[in-house]
């Protein structure tokens, strides 16, 4: 392992994300969008506009049942103890309903950093000028990680650090404790994150790897959105609760699986493999 | 005293059963420049490869710094500087960050060399542009800087002339004698255009079909293939008949006469003749170009 390659090899990438304004400005828009936007508008409309509390079968008949099947006793009594149903409404996403969406985000996020790394490198046919290099194969997958990981941590942080303030801010008056301060959102952000993100990393890197094309890779990547789909349906509709242990749980897992998923990306690409598969 | 840097023997490239090399044995001089020649699909790029240790060969035994590719290859790649066929750089970064990039890549920490590249290769003053916007003959200058960055040994050139024009041609040619005896790389180049090849390699392999059809310095080509020499003189000699001395002759314009002969020793004689009578500006052998002497190998092993 090469350090100083390592390290080369993620600076440039990183670089060239933040200077391809094609690149950069679509996740940020997707980040203030479902992780600011989001997030303010429904604070601002659930406490300090009654659009909410009109008394209205529709909304709050769905509330109400989630509330009283609610798994967790202390979540149901904080719930059911909240004066408005805007500001019930308000708890309960910023409890269950956002983690989806940073999960989403940070999905498209490392999918795009991760294609535009690897198979960008493909594309510019600069892959094999790399393999011509005295860089070992892992160094250069490991640096290619790097590239990805580090940008869509970052942005999605950025993002959470200023979602917390705006939700706060907004709702301070409404809540006795701060949002987000939990174990929950703690263990999410921190464990569950980049453990989800660095796999889908390592997978678009081995699709990358074995694929010819751009194209295949993206049309790959587009599979990874389904199980986040799938949580945020689950999520939405109370069918099972996240608790900070399951969460703690599904990171340990993911963080396995990348363990085993790098072995086997190192494995089965030998650098005459790769070149065979790659260059043309 | 080990004077081989570069030796295969055997060596036998086969992808999804196809064959692509077969038996193919040559060595390589330390401190030569050797062209390595043949037509589209020849197996070039291939040879570079296996070279390189990027790719393994099928049978055969190669040696390259005195490296297995196969086992030692990094070390090898360590040594060695290349220029592959697509120029292979970034082309949203500078000049600069290019090389900068690539020294960091080779483990090369002192800029000077940088510079001093950019300088040798007159691109200095752009150095701070993108790559992108750059020409076909200033990407090939960066590419070489880069394959020069870490003094390497060895330097290796797929087509390197390609897409240039004459110009870009002759400074690539002039750029890389240069480096050659400066500073003492051995190179290896691949190519199918000939001429301007032939003012700095020292040896030839011809490369047919995957396999080596014939290797050697120019001289000893031609004591080869030579065998009839044409020979245009410049002249003011008149001749009637078709032969003067017994060489059958061709007038190839005002004061111009193509001699045949059979050998070279028969030049001084006929020159010497021919100052007898009258004056001579010039004389040159037309026949022995690279060209000719390819199309005359490749067509002796066409069967
Ligand atoms: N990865 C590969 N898979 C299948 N066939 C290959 C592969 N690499 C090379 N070949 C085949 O091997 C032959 C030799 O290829 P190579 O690139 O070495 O030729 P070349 O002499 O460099 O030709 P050119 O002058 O066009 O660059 C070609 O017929 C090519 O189709
Ligand atoms: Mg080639």
């Amino acid at each position: 392992m090469n350090k100083h390659i390592i390290k080369a090899i993620a600076v440039k990438d990183i670089k060239s994300i933040f200077s391809s304004k094609k690149v950069w400005i679509p996740m940020v828009i997707l980040s203030f969008i479902l992780c600011i936007a989001c997030p303010g508008v429904i604070t601002y409309v659930g406490i300090h506009t009654d659009l909410l509390n009109q008394p209205s079968e529709d909304i709050e008949k769905p509330i109400q049942a989630v509330i009283e099947q609610f798994p967790a006793e202390e979540m149901r009594n904080t719930l059911s103890e909240l004066p408005t149903l805007g500001s019930k409404f308000v708890y309960y996403f910023m409890h269950f309903m956002l983690i989806p969406l940073f999960l989403m985000t940070a999905t498209i996020h490392s999918m795009v950093t991760a294609s535009n790394s690897f198979a960008g490198e493909k594309e510019r046919k600069t892959l094999e000028t790399l393999l011509f290099s005295p860089i070992s194969v892992y160094d250069l997958f490991l640096g290619k990680v790097l590239a990805s990981l580090i940008p869509t941590l970052f942005m999605t942080y950025c993002s959470f650090i200023i979602n917390m303030a705006v939700v706060n801010l907004m709702a301070n008056k409404a809540f006795d404790s701060l949002l987000f301060l939990d174990a929950g959102w703690m263990v999410f952000m921190f464990w569950v994150i980049p453990a989800v993100v660095l796999f889908n990393i390592l997978l678009n890197i081995l699709v990358s790897a074995r694929v010819k094309s751009f194209q295949e890779a993206q049309q790959f990547g587009g599979i990874m959105i389904l199980p986040v789909v799938g949580i945020i349906i689950s999520q939405a509709s109370g069918l099972f609760f996240l608790s900070p242990f399951i969460l703690f749980l599904i990171g340990t897992g993911l963080f396995i699986g990348n363990a085993l998923l790098l072995r086997f990306i190192t494995r089965f690409n030998q650098r005459n493999a790769l070149f065979e598969s790659q260059i043309h | 005293m080990e004077t081989k840097i570069i030796e295969t023997m055997d060596v036998t490239k086969k992808i999804n059963g196809h064959s692509i090399l077969a038996d193919v044995s040559f060595s390589i001089e330390k401190g030569s420049i050797t062209g390595l020649l043949g037509p589209n699909g020849a197996g070039k790029t291939t040879i570079i490869r296996l070279l390189n240790g990027v790719i393994d060969a099928s049978h055969g035994r190669i040696s390259v710094l005195g490296k297995n590719p196969k086992t030692e290859g990094e070390e090898i790649r360590k040594n060695s500087g290349i220029v592959t066929e697509s120029a292979s750089l970034y082309h949203d970064m500078t000049a600069w960050d290019n090389l900068k990039f690539f020294s960091r890549i080779y483990g090369v920490n002192d800029e000077r060399r940088i510079t001093y590249l950019l300088d040798q290769f007159d691109l200095l003053e752009v150095k701070d542009k993108l790559v992108g916007t750059f020409s076909t003959g200033m990407k090939k200058r960066v590419s070489l800087a880069k394959a020069l960055l870490h003094n390497p040994k060895l330097l290796f050139l797929d087509e390197p002339t390609n897409g240039l024009d004459p110009d870009g041609i002759n400074s690539v040619i002039y750029y890389l004698d240069r480096v050659n005896k400066e500073e003492d790389v051995t190179i290896l180049i691949c190519s199918h255009v000939l001429h301007q090849l032939e003012h700095i390699c020292d040896s030839y392999l011809f490369l047919k079909k995957g396999r080596i059809i014939e290797k050697g310095t120019k001289h000893d080509l031609e004591e080869k293939y030579l065998k009839k020499i044409r020979l245009l003189v410049e002249t003011g000699l008149t001749v009637k008949e078709r032969s003067y001395m017994g060489y059958p002759i061709e007038h190839k314009g005002q004061g111009r006469i193509e001699f045949s002969l059979s050998s070279k020793d028969e030049i001084a004689p006929l020159l010497r003749e021919i100052l007898k009578e009258t004056w001579i500006h010039s004389s040159v052998i037309t026949n022995r170009s690279l060209e000719s002497l390819y199309f005359k190998i490749a067509g002796e092993h066409n069967e």
